[in-house]
């Protein structure tokens, strides 16, 4: 245990604004209610307190929305577009449902972004109100397509189902003719998520890599990864900065099949029991890594492992961030991240 | 090409309350007026006043305090066992946790002019898992017929909004040929050709045209609405929810006395009298007034249903009695005709009915304030409102028409789980009977006059009510009810107090509990003018 409560709670307000402060404060005391010592989870109450919003095809900040079901799969995905300028002040209602009928362009390249939300497999949903507003920003500035995939999740629905319902959603993108651009035509699809979202996305890049699916980039936002060792950042930051290692174990535990441990390859990418990804045509990586989550030395060391693979991966090292810096926009790595995943679908 | 494959749904004309701002390039934003909901934390679902920041802050870190000290089991049961409510007010939600975790209660950080419902009895129940997801073989399938179907009907509407009726007349034509390549089974087809036909009711009679459009009899309409409640959960949770809000409002009252505004068939009050059977310190004297349309035909209907309750009342030894009010309105009853008694607490229930109040106004003002008024004259301890969760009474005819086709594409893609017939094929036609309305129908005619909750909200907070929130033990318990129903797709949310009930992440239905503000009283006698 790292230092008493009152020491933690004061260095965490250090170095995040007040607003942050009481969003993850209030999320980490509400997930600790609801995850049980025994490994089950409090569901219900977890649905209760979520906050969620609807889908909205009005355009608001010159994006709409809407879901889809996919009947084959009970799967919901959120499809977050742009609105064309010319169509905001003519508030045409259902236009945006219209638009499905062509491309995205012709002519122009226009990026879609599959996007896995966090939670550690555990919480939120594609529609739960911070990831809603996030898409929504996301879907702003790289002027282009966010679908966010409401995976199942655990521990109802344990390894490996997250990784199946984000491979339908990358093939179910892959299939609509309303998200194709350029001229080719083909849908230039990129896998983003964070936290568990980040690690969901890894795994889906590799089955289409390994499928010859084509993915142009991953984008993981501090993702999450482990391993049985304990890494030093494990232990200098547990319990520092709102989270505390052993709710890592939970959500691990929660996650991957019972009886297993962290070195499964699902959570220890390049451990002893990881897959080799030499020689496989894997997209390039942005891994975004915030400096005072205690999980850094697993993401470093994946960043690491990509390198030693071959793969092309660009590191975003973030030294005063937190987990959880990007939904709210009062902060300097916000608009720093937002820049550098504008550039990586651009280039 | 196969079936249409997959369901879209949206809100179409909702503003949404929690819309963020795009990332800004500048970090500098105007101060906000301290009294002002903080918009930062409303983007993430939080209603927090920028003024009450700090303290939230403060009761967080104190929330922690107390819970490292805990045992994790204690708090998970603890917390698990207490009656959680509207999770958006940060401050009170975490007040009421420190209040649960036994800590000296702090200073009450000022919330707004809602008072939450004090904490009830614990409710036990089973832990609910999910339901495992069914896998199904996944079947080719194309989008682009459904697609040019929606955008076909949205022209024509488009023309019937512009009065081009001829344009809108060969757009049906289109339509039903586009109708013969769709699966009329499911999703689109289905739903589609219930807006073309509505759409070709609209263009050939006049929107204002009572007779067209009633062609039912209260009778046949009942046999609909009856299978339309075995179909699917939507009335079953507007009858259980409010049943459970109703009981809490009643607790420790010996006379209670429960008004409904459309008895139909009697359907939700069996439950509540058994409940109020099983009371612990025994059943009040409960007395029910149900309103209804007078029957054609002679037959008291009313009384009838009234009858049969009596009975199972007396079967369960609850005292109980019956009054029939029937009236072909809302408007048209006056409160005499309930003859309350100040001794009784009373409950107004009121499931889709205040949207029909909405129409032109009558020669004493906007039918909706006049009952509202009534009802506040009331005093009730609780009224409840369920109503559609959708915006069906916008002034332009394409935005209502746009908004009807996303709810019931919704709504019939959740019956589509339902295999049961003839309660399916009834239900649909129960729904289809609400699209004409909305679609063909204009003036004192159109009573299916939607809201949305934001609206409601506003609506009877300026009429004098405050909200009463339904809290984790409702939501708990409307979960369990929908574990009755096959489908999965149906989900129970928390909207600030209230609950919805939706298929997958759309809600279709809203509930919320209310009580009057008493009037202030004169404080002088009859004021004589000379």
């Amino acid at each position: 245990m790292a230092g008493s409560n009152e020491i933690n709670a004061n260095e965490a307000k250090k170095v995040v604004p007040l607003h942050t402060w009481i969003l993850i404060s209030n999320f980490k005391l509400a997930y600790n209610m609801l995850r049980r010592p025994d490994g089950t989870f409090n569901r219900e109450l977890a649905e209760f307190l979520d906050r969620k919003v609807a889908a909205n095809t009005v355009p608001v900040d010159g994006v709409y929305s809407f879901d889809v079901v996919d009947r084959a799969t009970s799967l919901l995905n959120r499809i977050y577009r742009c609105s064309p300028p010319l169509n905001e002040s003519d508030r045409q209602p259902g236009a945006g449902i219209l638009e499905l009928e062509k491309p995205l362009s012709t002519t122009e390249i226009v990026p879609v972004i599959i996007f896995f939300h966090g939670g550690s497999f555990t919480h939120s949903s594609a529609n739960s109100a911070i990831y809603d507003t996030f898409c929504r920003r996301l879907t702003g500035l790289i002027g282009g397509v966010v679908v966010s995939v409401n995976y199942r999740r655990s521990p109802e629905h344990r390894y490996p189902c997250a990784y199946e319902d984000g491979w339908e959603a990358l093939k179910w993108v892959h299939s609509r003719s309303w998200l194709l651009s350029g001229e080719d035509p083909k849908v230039h699809v990129y896998l983003a998520g964070d936290s568990s979202g980040g690690n969901i996305a890894h795994h889906v890049a590799v089955r289409a890599a390994e499928s010859g699916v084509e993915v142009l980039g991953n984008i993981l936002l501090h993702p999450l990864f482990g391993g049985e060792e304990r890494k030093e950042s494990e232990n200098q930051l547990d319990g520092k900065y709102f989270v505390r290692v052993q709710d890592r174990d939970w959500y691990w535990r929660a996650f991957l099949p019972e009886g297993e441990d962290r070195d499964h390859p699902a959570c220890n990418i390049f451990g002893p029991r990881g897959i080799p990804l030499e020689g496989l045509k894997f997209p390039k990586s942005l891994v975004v890594v915030a400096g005072l989550d205690l999980v850094q030395d697993w993401q470093l060391a994946y960043v690491d492992g990509l390198r030693n693979a071959g793969q092309e991966v660009k590191l975003l090292f973030l030294k005063k961030a937190t987990i959880g810096f990007y939904f709210l926009p009062n902060n300097e790595h916000f608009y720093t991240l937002m820049d550098e995943i504008k550039s990586f679908v651009s280039s | 090409m196969g079936p249409h494959d997959s369901s879209i749904s949206a809100a179409a004309g909702s503003t949404s309350s929690s819309s963020s701002s795009s990332a800004c390039s500048s970090s500098t934003k105007p101060p906000q007026p301290p009294d002002q909901m903080d918009h930062l934390l409303a983007g993430a679902g939080y209603k927090v006043r920028s003024n009450d920041l700090h303290q939230v802050a403060e009761r967080l870190h104190r929330l922690e305090t107390v819970m490292v000290k805990s045992n994790p089991l204690e708090i998970s049961d603890l917390v698990n066992d207490a009656v959680h409510y509207n999770p958006a007010d940060l401050a009170s939600w975490v007040d009421s946790l420190l209040t649960e975790l036994n800590t000296n209660p702090p200073v009450p950080v000022p919330t707004d002019l809602s008072d939450p419902h004090p904490n009830m009895n614990n409710m036990m129940y089973a832990t609910n898992h999910a339901p495992h997801l069914q896998q199904v073989v996944a079947q080719p399938f194309e989008e682009d017929v459904s697609i040019q179907l929606v955008h076909v009907l949205m022209t024509c509407a488009e023309a019937v909004q512009r009065g081009d009726l001829s344009l809108a007349g060969l757009l049906i034509d289109d339509l039903q040929a586009l109708l013969g390549r769709v699966n009329s089974g499911c999703g689109i087809g289905k739903v589609g050709s219930f807006f073309v036909d509505a759409l070709s009711r609209r263009i050939v009679n006049s929107p204002e045209n009572a007779a067209v459009h009633s062609d039912l009899s209260a009778y046949e309409n009942e046999i609909l609405y009856h299978h339309y409640y075995e179909a699917c959960p939507y009335l079953k949770f507007a009858h259980f929810t409010a049943n459970q809000a109703i009981l809490e409002a009643f607790e420790g009252q010996d006379c209670v006395h429960v008004i409904d505004f459309n008895l139909m068939q009697g359907l939700q009050w069996p439950a509540l009298i058994q409940a109020l059977a099983l009371r612990p310190g025994g059943p009040p004297l409960l007395r029910l007034t149900g309103i209804g349309p007078p029957s054609p035909d002679g037959r008291d209907s009313l009384r009838e249903i009234g009858l049969k309750l009596a009975e199972l009342a007396r079967s369960v030894n609850v005292r109980f009695a019956f009054r029939g009010v029937a009236a072909s309105r809302l408007d048209d009853v006056k409160p005499w005709m309930l003859q309350v008694s100040p001794k009784e607490a009373i409950a107004v229930n009121s499931i889709m009915q205040l949207h029909r109040l909405l129409g032109p106004n009558s020669s004493r003002g906007p039918p909706i304030d006049l009952v509202l008024d009534w009802i506040r004259d009331l005093n009730p301890r609780i009224l409840m409102v369920v109503e559609q969760e959708s915006n069906h009474n916008q002034p332009e005819f394409l935005d209502r028409f746009t908004e009807a086709l996303y709810y019931y594409s919704t709504m019939f893609d959740s019956l589509d789980v339902c295999t049961a017939q003839p309660e399916k094929a009834l239900a649909e036609l129960y729904i289809q009977r609400e699209i004409c309305n909305v679609v063909c129908c204009e003036g004192l005619v159109r009573v299916e006059r939607h809201e949305p909750l934001v609206r409601w909200r506003e609506r009877l907070i300026n009429a004098g009510f405050a909200p009463l929130h339904l809290g984790s033990n409702a939501f708990k318990q409307a979960r369990m009810l929908l574990t009755l129903f096959s489908a999965e797709g149906y989900s129970v949310e928390e909207n600030e107090g209230c609950l919805t009930l939706g298929w997958h992440s759309r809600p279709l239905i809203a509930a919320s509990a209310w009580q009057a503000i008493p009037k202030p009283s004169p404080t002088m006698g009859p004021i004589i003018h000379p």
